[in-house]
C-alpha cells in the first residue's frame, strides 16, 4: 500500500519511495545517483539582469511539500476530473492515460494496437515488465539525469509516468491522450513521459496538464518528456499547460531524432504561477526535422521562461521554431531560443521567430534568440518582435462600432491566428481560442452565449472558405468519385 | 426628420499644432457634400476628429449629430449612431478575416447604444449581444457584394492585409453598404485609384446614395466629381471652410486652382508649407 511521503526532500525519502514501489535495485540505484547529482548541483540562477524566473524557481519551498502523494485507493475520481475527461481535447483516441498527482489511475489502449505490439502503460509497470527498454531509454541520452538540478530531482522522485512504445512500421492514426491532474495542495509531482517511436512508425500524442485545488499552499509539477524518434519515425507532441496559479511548473522536454525522423512540439502555456520550460530537439540523424510551435498567454503575476534549443548534429537537418505570446497584468516572460549548428551539420536549415504582444504597461518581456554556427553550409535566421497593440488599428475597429475591449480582443486573436493555424489538433486550436477569449474578457464567469458566439465567429472563418458564392448556391461538399 | 451632422467652430490640435481653426459645416441625410481643398488644409483631420480619433485634441467647438453633442463620445459610440468614416488609409489587421470583422461590426452597429452604458464597459465583461445568424449575415453580405461587384475570395482574407489600393477602397465601400450609415465621411476615397477603379468605386457610391444617406466626400481632386455629383461643394483652407457653393464651384476650382481662395491674412504662414 502506497503512502504519502512526509514533507521535504531527503535521501531517505528517495529510498522509501522506491521501497514502497517494490522497485528493482537498478532503479533504486538510479534514483540514489540522481539524488547525489541533485545535492551536488547548483540551481540555475539565470543571467544577470534577467526577469528573475530562474531565481524564483530556485526558491521554491520543497520543505513544505510532499514529494509523493499517491491517489487514494478508492478508484473514484473527483467530479472536476471526471468532467474534464468528457471535455478532453481528444474524443476519438487510440489510447488514454490519466495521472492524478503521483499515480496513474487509468490506462486504455486500442486492442488492435495492442495486437500490433504497441505498449502503453504506466512507467512503474514498464520498469517491471520491460526493464531492458526502460534501462536503455529512461533519462539516459534524451534528457540525462545530469542535465540540470531539476532533471536530477525528477529522476530521484519520478512517480506514475507514462511509457509508450510504438513498434517498427506501426502508424497510429488517432491521437493518444494523456491527462495529468494535480488536485493536492503542497505536493511535488514528478511526472515522466517516455515515448519510443521505432523505425517508420508514427504517433500523435496529446498531453494536458491541469490542476484542481483551491488551497493557497502551492504545488509543483516537475515533468520530463523524452521522445526517441527512430529512423523515419514521425512524432507529434501537443502540450496544453493550463495549471492553476497555485501550481509551479518546471519542465524539461527533449527529442532525439534519428535519420529522417521528424518531431513536432506544440506547446501551449496558459497557466502556472512560475514556469521554467526547456524544450530541445537533438537532431543526431541525417535529414531529421524538428518543429516547435509555441503559444503563451500570461496574466497577473505569472512568470514564464522558455528556453528552446535546436541542436543540429547531422547532415541536412531542418528546424523551425515559432513562438507567439501575449502578456497582460504584471506578468513576465523570457524567451531564449538557441540554434546550434555543429561543425558536421552541413546543409542545415534552421529558423526561429518569437513575437510578443504586451497588453499592459506593467508586464515585461525579453527575447534572446541566439545562433551558434560551426558549419559553413547553413541557412539560419532568427527574429523577434515585442510591441503593444497599435492605436490606429484600434481606432479603425472602433470606428466600425466595436467597443474598445472587444477591438483589443479581435487584434489579439488576429495576432495569434497564424500560429494557431500551425496547431495540428483542431480541438486544441479551438480550446486555445476560447482560452484567449476568456482571458481577454477578463473574467472566468463569461455568459454562455458569449462562448457560443465566440466559437461561431471563429468557425465562420473556416466554414466560409468557399461558402459564399455569388449565385447563392451551396458549395459542393461531396467529392466526386471520378476524381480518383 | 432626417439626421443631421452639424459642426460648429471646431478647433483641433495634433501634438500641440493647430490643424482645425474654426470649422463650420452641416450635412443632412440625403445630401452629398464635397469637401475640397489643398493638401494640409485639414480635410482628413476634420474626418478623424468627427469620428473621435484620440490622436487629435479638440480645443474648441462642437459636433452635433442627431441632436446630441457627440464630442465626448467614444469612436465606437459615434459609429453605433450610424456615423461612418471610409478611411483614406485603411488599417490592415492581420489574422482577422473580413467576414468575421464585418459580422461583428454589423452586430455592434445594429445594437446601437441602448444595451450598454456610454463608453467603456467598466466590468471589462463582454456585453450580452444579439448575434446575427451566420446564414442571415451571409445573405446580406452576398447581396451587398453583388451590388458592389466585389469578389468572393475577398471576405476570407485578413482585413486589408495585402490588399491593393483599389481593393482597400472597395472594402471600405462594402463596409459602408453593409453598415448603412446615416452620414458617411469619405476621406480621399478617390486617391490612389486608376481610372477604372475610380469608376467602379464611384458607381458603388452612387448605388448607395439616396434619401437615407448623407455623404461628406473629401477630395483633393475634382475628377471624382465627374462621377459623383455633389449637391454642395465646400473649400477648406488652413483649417477653415472658406467657401461653399453648388456643384459649379467644383468646376471653377478645376479651372482656377485653390490659390485664389487663400485667405489674405494667412499668406505668410502658409507659404512655409508650400
Amino acid at each position: 500500500m502506497a503512502n504519502t511521503l512526509a514533507r521535504g526532500l531527503s535521501r531517505d525519502a528517495v529510498e522509501e519511495l522506491s521501497r514502497q514501489k517494490g522497485e528493482p535495485t537498478w532503479m533504486l540505484q538510479k534514483r540514489l545517483h540522481a539524488w547525489d547529482v541533485f545535492e551536488s548541483t547548483a540551481a540555475p540562477l539565470g543571467r544577470r539582469g534577467d526577469l528573475g524566473t530562474f531565481r524564483a524557481m530556485a526558491n521554491f519551498k520543497y520543505q513544505e511539500v510532499s514529494p509523493y502523494i499517491p491517489a487514494d485507493g478508492s478508484g473514484t475520481l473527483p467530479a472536476v476530473i471526471q468532467q474534464s475527461l468528457q471535455d478532453a481535447l481528444v474524443n476519438e483516441r487510440a489510447g488514454h492515460v490519466v495521472q492524478r498527482n503521483a499515480s496513474v489511475v487509468h490506462v486504455e489502449l486500442d486492442d488492435e494496437l495492442k495486437r500490433q505490439g504497441v505498449i502503453l502503460t504506466d512507467l512503474d509497470t514498464a520498469v517491471r515488465e520491460y526493464p531492458e527498454l526502460v534501462q536503455q531509454y529512461f533519462m539516459t541520452k534524451c534528457v540525462p539525469v545530469e542535465s540540470n538540478k531539476y532533471t536530477s530531482l525528477h529522476a530521484a522522485f519520478w512517480s506514475g509516468g507514462i511509457f509508450l512504445y510504438i513498434p517498427k512500421g506501426v502508424e497510429i492514426e488517432q491521437p493518444i491522450l494523456s491527462q495529468i491532474w494535480i488536485d493536492s495542495p503542497a505536493s511535488a509531482n514528478f511526472v515522466h513521459t517516455l515515448i519510443v517511436a521505432d523505425e517508420q512508425s508514427s504517433v500523435r500524442f496529446v498531453a494536458e496538464y491541469n490542476s484542481a485545488f483551491e488551497d493557497e499552499q502551492p504545488s509543483i509539477l516537475n515533468d520530463v518528456v523524452e521522445i526517441f524518434a527512430k529512423n523515419e519515425a514521425r512524432v507529434e507532441f501537443s502540450n496544453m499547460q493550463d495549471l492553476g496559479l497555485n501550481v509551479w511548473n518546471v519542465t524539461n522536454k527533449n527529442a532525439v531524432h534519428e535519420k529522417d525522423a521528424s518531431v513536432t512540439w506544440v506547446m501551449a502555456d496558459l497557466g502556472s504561477k512560475v514556469t521554467l520550460s526547456n524544450i530541445g530537439a537533438t537532431m543526431g540523424g541525417n535529414g531529421s526535422v524538428a518543429e516547435l510551435v509555441g503559444v503563451f498567454f500570461t496574466d497577473h503575476d505569472q512568470r514564464l521562461t522558455m528556453n528552446t534549443l535546436s541542436d543540429h548534429a547531422a547532415l541536412a537537418t531542418n528546424a523551425e521554431t515559432l513562438v507567439k505570446g501575449v502578456l497582460a497584468g504584471q506578468s513576465r516572460v523570457e524567451f531564449e531560443g538557441m540554434i546550434r549548428v555543429q561543425p558536421k551539420a552541413q546543409q542545415t536549415a534552421s529558423f526561429l521567430s518569437d513575437h510578443t504582444l504586451l497588453l499592459s504597461k506593467e508586464c515585461r518581456a525579453e527575447s534572446i534568440p541566439s545562433l551558434e554556427i560551426g558549419a559553413n553550409e547553413v541557412s539560419a535566421s532568427h527574429g523577434a518582435t515585442t510591441g503593444q497593440i497599435d492605436e490606429e488599428q484600434l481606432f479603425y475597429l472602433m470606428v466600425r462600432g466595436i467597443r474598445r475591449e472587444e477591438a483589443e480582443r479581435i487584434i489579439v486573436q488576429g495576432f495569434f491566428e497564424p500560429v494557431l493555424q500551425r496547431v495540428p489538433l483542431e480541438n486544441l486550436r479551438s480550446r486555445l481560442r476560447r482560452s484567449i477569449v476568456r482571458r481577454m474578457s477578463g473574467t472566468d464567469d463569461l455568459e454562455a452565449d458569449t462562448w457560443v458566439d465566440a466559437q461561431e465567429r471563429w468557425e465562420i472563418e473556416g466554414v466560409d472558405e468557399h461558402a459564399i458564392s455569388l449565385d447563392g448556391t451551396k458549395p459542393e461538399e461531396e467529392i466526386k468519385l471520378t476524381e480518383y | 426628420m432626417g439626421s443631421e451632422l452639424i459642426i460648429k467652430n471646431l478647433h483641433a490640435n495634433i501634438e500641440g499644432k493647430a490643424i482645425l481653426r474654426g470649422v463650420d459645416l452641416a450635412v443632412k441625410q440625403g445630401e452629398v457634400h464635397a469637401l475640397m481643398g489643398p493638401n494640409g488644409s485639414g480635410k482628413s483631420t476634420l474626418a478623424n476628429v468627427i469620428m473621435g480619433n484620440p490622436k487629435y485634441e479638440v480645443t474648441e467647438g462642437e459636433i452635433w449629430f442627431k441632436g446630441e453633442n457627440i464630442l465626448e463620445y467614444s469612436p465606437d459610440r459615434r459609429a453605433r449612431m450610424r456615423l461612418f468614416l471610409a478611411f483614406q488609409y485603411p488599417m490592415s489587421i492581420p489574422g482577422v478575416s473580413v467576414a468575421n470583422f464585418l459580422r461583428r461590426s454589423l452586430e455592434a452597429v445594429r445594437e446601437g447604444n441602448k444595451p450598454l452604458e456610454e463608453g467603456d464597459n467598466p466590468s471589462g465583461k463582454m456585453a450580452k449581444r444579439k448575434s446575427i445568424p451566420p446564414r442571415e449575415f451571409r445573405n446580406l453580405l452576398q447581396e451587398k457584394m453583388r451590388l458592389l461587384k466585389v469578389d468572393n475570395s475577398f471576405i476570407n482574407r485578413s482585413i486589408n492585409d495585402g490588399f491593393s489600393g483599389g481593393e482597400k477602397k472597395r472594402a471600405e465601400i462594402l463596409q459602408m453598404a453593409l453598415l448603412e450609415p446615416e452620414i458617411a465621411l469619405m476621406d480621399e476615397t478617390d486617391s490612389g485609384l486608376d481610372i477604372d477603379a475610380l469608376k467602379i468605386v464611384s458607381e458603388s457610391v452612387n448605388a448607395l446614395t439616396g434619401p437615407n444617406l448623407g455623404i461628406l466626400l473629401i477630395t483633393h481632386y475634382q475628377r471624382i466629381l465627374n462621377y459623383i455629383t455633389p449637391d454642395y461643394v465646400h473649400v477648406m483652407f488652413n483649417g477653415r471652410v472658406v467657401k461653399s457653393g453648388g456643384k459649379e464651384l467644383a468646376f471653377e476650382l478645376e479651372d482656377k486652382g485653390y490659390e485664389w481662395l487663400r485667405p489674405a491674412e494667412e499668406e505668410n504662414e502658409v507659404s512655409i508649407n508650400g
